[in-house]
Order: structure tokens, then C-alpha cells, then sequence
């Protein structure tokens, strides 16, 4: 390390320990749909644990989770995903007072950009130049096969509409 | 109450009968102009009027626009694309005109293009810019500038707009109100015109299908929006700030994310509304809101209008009378509306008419998918709920 300070980042203190000293916070506002729990099981077993799970631990009770709570699910009831690891979660502890943990909590969870649709149709195009089918990227992002096909169609709207609207409907007078 | 009409079809397309209105219109009118937003719909009337005014020797064509300032940068370079043509004279205002700002309960109005405001501006101003107008009144809706835009030393106006009555109960109340052929010609806002809407009874896929045949540009806005998932009867060009338009607002962060970073610095409440537009803190979630024990819908609403300030009462009731006198014209007298479940046939209830009474605002805008029968059953088959409502 280069820096005098590394020790104090909690990222330089990341131990493994079993899933099950985990309990989930009692205010956490995040719901996760099935579509990007399924992505974050297929992301554990693609790339593996890239970022630790972390926990309030004041030393006098359970490991409280305030970012990773959604991971930690993912162990606690995907025996594959638990078989990796034999059971066990990285974890960094953090000590904060509760208003200051719930805050930190959404602070994980909010302070991320949005995915540019341009950008998005840019790479999922990429994808199938380079010879990934339509179904694996669906499956391998959780994608519906009409997200993979939206951000894949060049065509502009006026093509895609005339697709299935070849004539113009009758018009109608009020009477 | 004005007594609406019902839609009569006719054996003719609804693009040879548009050509048609506005055949009529060049004949009678001494100035022909285009309020071109850079939508689809003012795309269409652009295209349409310059094919009659190229047929007719009256070319350049006068165009003119209202900058919104937050638009997408595709909706500026399509701007730019037409103003640059020979056939057409484009007058593109970048002037501070009042618009809705629904986002924030402590400053209902916001002004694109406020001189004082210079340096949250989200673009810099085009080349094109018009700052100036004689006769322009700052902080006023575009309805009051029109004296200023169509002078009358011009003779008389024909004021042509991309309204369509697909798109809201009003616009739809605004052309079954008349009779006949010439429904498409409504009142302006100076005497000496009138606002045409020649596509009034184009679908949104006929105006996509024009673009397509005839290979006019268009705004690439649109490709983005659609790209998104964002459905093509949700798919509008204007800043969403309004009380319909800004359930979308989240898309412009997805579709336009640098645009959407100078927006939140713009618009007072902007971010919050993206967060929780679709939510019951603005006035989304009357379908899980409880109605207090003893009363109706019917009573609700009234007792929600009355506590609204004026104006905005004004237009609510505006707006619930345009839906009775549409229930009335579709099911007759005799059988009122229900309380809480659609109409079999009109697909109104009170509960949905509750919903502009709590808002304060004139906006229906998915109440015009309800009222044909078909969609009804469509979301009944598929055992679809009525809205969607999201918890963040």
C-alpha cells in the first residue's frame, strides 16, 4: 500500500465468514424482482464475489447487513452459489449509529448512473456481431426476448410500424 | 353541457381526407402556418402542408416553433434539419412561455429560456434563435403570443397543429363538439384565424406509416423512446413536466442521461418526481386509496373538488363533465355512471373520475384508451390490472 490511510478504508479488511452470522437489516427499502435476483445469482457464478457484503457489527450481536442484503439471499437459498464459497460471504463491518446505517444503506444503493439505451443497444448489438445468440444474452442479462430485440433493431420507427400497419386506417367526421 | 357526437367512418383514408382539409383551408385562407413542436404528429402536418403549398405555388412555407429548452438533442438536430430547408421558413422562438411544472407543489409553473435563469440552462441557445417578438407576453401560454406570431396585417390565419383526438378525452370533446367536414377547423386565439387539425383522426400508426411511405425525415427522439420500451401512444417529444406526462419522466434518465442531469437542476422537484411520479405521492395511487366509509366515489370526488383552489376546480370539473357528456353519447341518459367498476360499454366509473379531482388537473389521458369496449375486454381477458403501480 501506498498510502498511509489504506488500513483505515474498510475494503482492506475483508474477511470470509459463514453466511449464516448474517441477519438482514429491519428498514432496508429495497425489493428486488425475480428477473435481477436470478441476474445477481448468474453474476455470483460468472464472476464471481467482486465486492464484499457490509455488515454493522457493534461486537455485541448478529452481523447486521446494510449493503448486500440481496446477495446474501442468493447463498442463503442457491445451493450452488453457497457450494463456491462452502457457505461463506466476504464481509467488511462498518460501526455507525442506526440513523447514519440506514443512510449509508441507501446511499450503496442510490448513488449509481443509469444505462444509456443507446449505449445498451451499442453493446447488446456487439454482442450478437460477436456471435452470442439472441437467447444467451437474454439469458446471461435477464433479458426479455422484446428488451433483446428493441435495443437490437436498427429499423426506425416508421419501418417498424409499417411492418404491421401497411394502409392508412379510414378516417371518421363527427356526427 | 355540449352534446358530443359520435365518430362516423367514411370510405376514404385518413390521409386523402387530411390533404383534403387542408386543400380547403389553402383555398380560404390568406396564411397558411405550421406550430411545428418537432413531434410526429406536427411531422405529418409539416409534410402535408408543404406537398399542398408546393401544389399551389405558395412556397416557402411559414413554420414556426416554441423551443421547450429540455428537449432531446435529436428533437434540436431535426429542428435544425428543417429550418435549413429551402421550401421552408422556419421561425424557432427560444422565448420564456409558461408551462405546467407538476414535479413541485411550490412552483407550479416553469419558463424555458428565462433570461435570469441563463446559467441553468440546459443547452446553449441555437443559432437559429428568435429572442425577440413584438408583442410576445413573457410568462403567458403560447395561446396569448399568438397575436404576436399571426399578426393581423397578414389577412386571415390558418394555424395548423398536429392535434389528434386519440391522444386526450378533450382534444376528442374539442372535434365531437361540431358536425361534419369542417369539425377540423376550431377557434383560435385571435379573430382573425383559426386552428386547423387536419390529422385529428389519425391513429399513431398512420403517422408513422406517412413517414415510412412517403420517406420524410423525422425526429430520431422517437428510435430512442422506442428503444427504451417506452409504448408508442407514451411516446411525446414535449418536456414531461405535466400531471400526465410526468409518470414518464424517469425514461428521459435513461434515454437521455445527460439531458436528465441538467434537468434536475432546472425544474424544481424534477428528481423526486422521476423517483416517485407513479407513486401516491403524486396522486397516483388512487386505485389502492380508501375510500372513506359511507361514501361513493361519486361523493369523493365532488368533496375532493370542492376542496381544490378555483382554477384548478375549474378545470377538473371541466374535464369529469367531458367524460359524462362521452358516457352520455356512448350509453345514453338512462344509465348512469357506476361507482367503482367500469362501465361494461363506456368504461367509466367514478373511481377514475376521481383521479383529475384530486390532482387538480384537466388530465385524463389513459381514460380515452377505456372508453372503447374492446380494450376493456382486452385487460379483463388477460387479467391485467388497471394500472400498474410501483413501489420504489
Amino acid at each position: 500500500m501506498d498510502f498511509p490511510d489504506a488500513a483505515s478504508q474498510p475494503i482492506s479488511r475483508v474477511e470470509w465468514i459463514d453466511a449464516a452470522r448474517l441477519t438482514a437489516n429491519d428498514y432496508n427499502p429495497n425489493r428486488q424482482p425475480p428477473p435481477e435476483h436470478r441476474l445477481l445469482k448468474i453474476s455470483l457464478l460468472e464472476d464471481g464475489w467482486t465486492q464484499p457484503i457490509v455488515v454493522f457489527d457493534d461486537g455485541t450481536g448478529a452481523l447486521v447487513i446494510v449493503d448486500g442484503e440481496h446477495r446474501w439471499r442468493v447463498v442463503r437459498t442457491e445451493p450452488d452459489v453457497a457450494k463456491r464459497t462452502g457457505g461463506c460471504v466476504p464481509i467488511v463491518r462498518i460501526v455507525k449509529d442506526r440513523a447514519h446505517l440506514m443512510m449509508a444503506t441507501i446511499r450503496h444503493n442510490r448513488a449509481r448512473g443509469e444505462h444509456t439505451v443507446r449505449h445498451m443497444a451499442a453493446i447488446v448489438r456487439e454482442l450478437l456481431v460477436s456471435g452470442q445468440s439472441p437467447e444467451d444474452v437474454g439469458f446471461l442479462l435477464q433479458m426479455e426476448r422484446e428488451e433483446v430485440d428493441r435495443l437490437a433493431d436498427r429499423a426506425g420507427l416508421p419501418t417498424r410500424v409499417s411492418r404491421v400497419h401497411d394502409d392508412f386506417a379510414k378516417g371518421w367526421v363527427p356526427k | 353541457m355540449t352534446r358530443l357526437r359520435k365518430k362516423s367512418h367514411v370510405d376514404r383514408d385518413c390521409y386523402s381526407l387530411a390533404l383534403e382539409r387542408l386543400a380547403y383551408v389553402f383555398d380560404r385562407y390568406d396564411y397558411v402556418t405550421v406550430a411545428f413542436s418537432g413531434g410526429k404528429d406536427s411531422t405529418v402536418c409539416l409534410n402535408l402542408c408543404l406537398q399542398m403549398a408546393t401544389e399551389r405555388g405558395r412556397l416557402p412555407l411559414d413554420v414556426y416553433t416554441f423551443d421547450e429548452e429540455a428537449i432531446p438533442p435529436e428533437t434540436v438536430e431535426y429542428m435544425a434539419r428543417v429550418g435549413a430547408r429551402p421550401d421552408i421558413n422556419l421561425r424557432w422562438f427560444c422565448l420564456p412561455i409558461q408551462h405546467r411544472n407538476a414535479c413541485s407543489s411550490a412552483s407550479p409553473y416553469w419558463y424555458p429560456w428565462e433570461p435570469e435563469d441563463r446559467a441553468k440552462w440546459v443547452r446553449e441557445l441555437p443559432a437559429e434563435a428568435i429572442t425577440e417578438l413584438a408583442g410576445f407576453v413573457p410568462h403567458q401560454s403560447i395561446a396569448a403570443q399568438m397575436a404576436a406570431v399571426c399578426p393581423a396585417s397578414r389577412g386571415t390565419v390558418a394555424n395548423v397543429m398536429g392535434i389528434r383526438t386519440q391522444e386526450s378525452l378533450s382534444r376528442f370533446g374539442a372535434i365531437a363538439s361540431k358536425e361534419g367536414f369542417t369539425a377540423f377547423i376550431n377557434p383560435a386565439a385571435v379573430k382573425h384565424g383559426k386552428n386547423i387539425y387536419p390529422i385529428y383522426d389519425w391513429n399513431t400508426e398512420d403517422v408513422w406509416l406517412a413517414p415510412f411511405k412517403f420517406g420524410w425525415d423525422y425526429n430520431e427522439a422517437y428510435d430512442v423512446m422506442e428503444a427504451a420500451g417506452v409504448t408508442r401512444h407514451e411516446q411525446r417529444c414535449a418536456p414531461p413536466f405535466g400531471e400526465q406526462p410526468i409518470r414518464r419522466l424517469y425514461t428521459y434518465k435513461t434515454c437521455w442521461p445527460e439531458l436528465w442531469a441538467k434537468m434536475t437542476d432546472r425544474v424544481p422537484g424534477a428528481a423526486t418526481a422521476a423517483r416517485y411520479a407513479n407513486t401516491e405521492l403524486y396522486g397516483f395511487g388512487v386505485e389502492t386509496e380508501d375510500l372513506p366509509a359511507g361514501m361513493t366515489w361519486r361523493d369523493w370526488t365532488l368533496a375532493a373538488l370542492h376542496e381544490l383552489q378555483p382554477a384548478n376546480r375549474k378545470e377538473a370539473a371541466g374535464a369529469i363533465r367531458v367524460a359524462i357528456s362521452i358516457h352520455r353519447s356512448i350509453v345514453g341518459r338512462a344509465e348512469p355512471i357506476p361507482d367503482a367498476e367500469p362501465h361494461p360499454v363506456s368504461g367509466f366509473c367514478w373511481k377514475q373520475l376521481y383521479l383529475p379531482a384530486k390532482i387538480g388537473g384537466n388530465k385524463f389521458g389513459r381514460i380515452q384508451q377505456k372508453i372503447t369496449n374492446k380494450a376493456i375486454q382486452e385487460r379483463k381477458r388477460r387479467g391485467l390490472p388497471r394500472r400498474r403501480i410501483t413501489t420504489d
